[in-house]
């Protein structure tokens, strides 16, 4: 290797008399070095976010895609139908499966548009329910919100660093997101069925 | 993939029943196929517009963060909120103030932002990883709070339900996101709790 011997040697020549930069223009290179150091950081980590999500991703979600077109999205209609019945057995259809399945199917945001099926008094607590899934969900489905997949990776990604698996993180979070939906549905049927009966007493009362 | 209804194939032949053999055949995989084709065409699609976007804007921040020596000094101001119950407790409760709950939510920006923040803290050992879980529902108890008149709208409300609905939920977080939070961290016992000391 004559090269690198010329080059080593042209090196150590010219070792003592090249001095690290000072003054101005020193501060200037290193304030450009930590420059350029900032998104060179960056770039390794979107490197690692590309090829370390990306490629499962793709994959997970062109079959979640296809399956979903395979069964058809229309078919959850009828559960929106069973939904808006009353009675304490209806709950957990209303806050917990519609809302679910809702989400896995039509995804954020069109999972919404269940809320038609429900009566007034239901709506709000139906959108409370499933806006609150689309985090929960993407811990292991992904194509749900694709859009807002960091809430949920961010903090997996730590979990990743430490060398643990996510896999325990993504179902315990899918699990209680569904206990959440749940309650959170039903405080907000009681909350608002508790503020329209106030307004409806008000306007009477203007009425009268 | 449309499916017509075809007559009842002319009698005889058994070329005709080969015929309607291989029709099906191909319509059928034909759809399988095509299906697949245009599922993986609404992906690359999502990638491209959603997901890569966000990488980069997070793959910034986070190389921002990290080297210029801000995320020392962000893991101290996190560190005492989110390794501990009450501190997570307190974070939940800001994030649903029915006032800022619509103004932390569009995009689920600052959750996002906030979830990888902490991610890197739990990669460093500053936060337990067994704090994951109760984490996850601290830095969320807003979402969706910017999206309640569209997203009833999408559900077809009336105003009055609008009306009604949007201080409803908003109030319903106060209760819901602690609550939240709570259920998490009793759920999170045993999740690994073996890399706790």
């Amino acid at each position: 290797m004559p090269l690198t011997v010329m080059a080593s040697g042209l090196a150590h020549a010219a070792d003592p008399t090249v001095e690290p930069p000072g003054g101005v223009f020193g501060a200037l290179a290193d304030a450009a070095s930590w420059f350029i150091g900032l998104f060179q950081a960056g770039g390794d980590v979107f490197l690692g976010l590309v090829t370390g999500i990306i490629p499962t991703l793709i994959v997970l979600l062109t079959f979640v895609n296809a399956l979903i077109r395979w069964i058809g999205p229309e078919r959850i209609d009828k559960l929106g139908e069973y939904a808006a019945r009353p009675g304490l057995q209806w709950y957990p259809v209303r806050y917990l499966v519609l809302p679910v399945l809702a989400v896995f199917f039509l995804t954020n945001p069109m999972a919404y548009t269940m809320g038609r099926f429900l009566p007034e008094r239901y709506k709000p607590a139906f959108y409370d329910s499933a806006v609150s899934f689309v985090h929960p969900i993407t811990g292991i489905f992904p194509h749900a919100n694709p859009g807002e997949l960091f809430v949920y990776l961010g903090i997996a990604a730590g979990i990743t660093g430490l060398g643990l698996n996510t896999s325990d993180l993504a179902v315990r979070y899918l699990i209680v997101g569904m206990v959440v939906i749940l309650l959170r549905g039903i405080l907000t049927e009681i909350i608002t069925a508790r503020m329209l009966a106030r307004r409806t007493a008000t306007t009477e009362g203007a009425a009268a | 993939m449309t499916t017509t209804t075809k007559p009842a194939p002319p009698s005889g032949g058994g070329m005709n029943a080969l015929n309607n053999l291989l029709v099906g055949v191909g319509k059928s995989v034909g759809g399988i196929v095509g299906t697949l084709y245009q599922a993986g065409r609404d992906t690359i699609d999502t990638v491209i517009r959603n997901i890569l976007p966000f990488m980069a804007f997070i793959a910034v921040l986070i190389g921002i963060i990290n080297e210029s020596g801000l995320g020392d000094k962000l893991a101290h101001l996190v560190e005492p909120l989110a390794g501990n119950l009450i501190g997570l407790l307190a974070i939940s409760v800001f994030c649903a103030i029915p006032i800022l709950s619509p103004v932390l939510g569009p995009g689920a920006v600052i959750a996002q932002v906030v979830g990888v923040i902490l991610g890197t803290r739990i990669a460093e050992g500053d936060i337990p990883p067994q704090y994951a879980l109760p984490a996850l529902f601290a830095i969320d108890p807003q979402v969706g709070c910017d999206f309640i008149p569209v997203g009833l709208a999408l559900g077809e409300a009336e105003a009055e339900t609008v009306e009604v609905g949007v201080p409803a939920v908003l109030i319903s977080r106060l209760v819901t996101g602690p609550l939240s939070v709570v259920l998490a961290y009793f759920a999170s016992f045993g999740l690994y709790s073996s890399s706790s000391s």
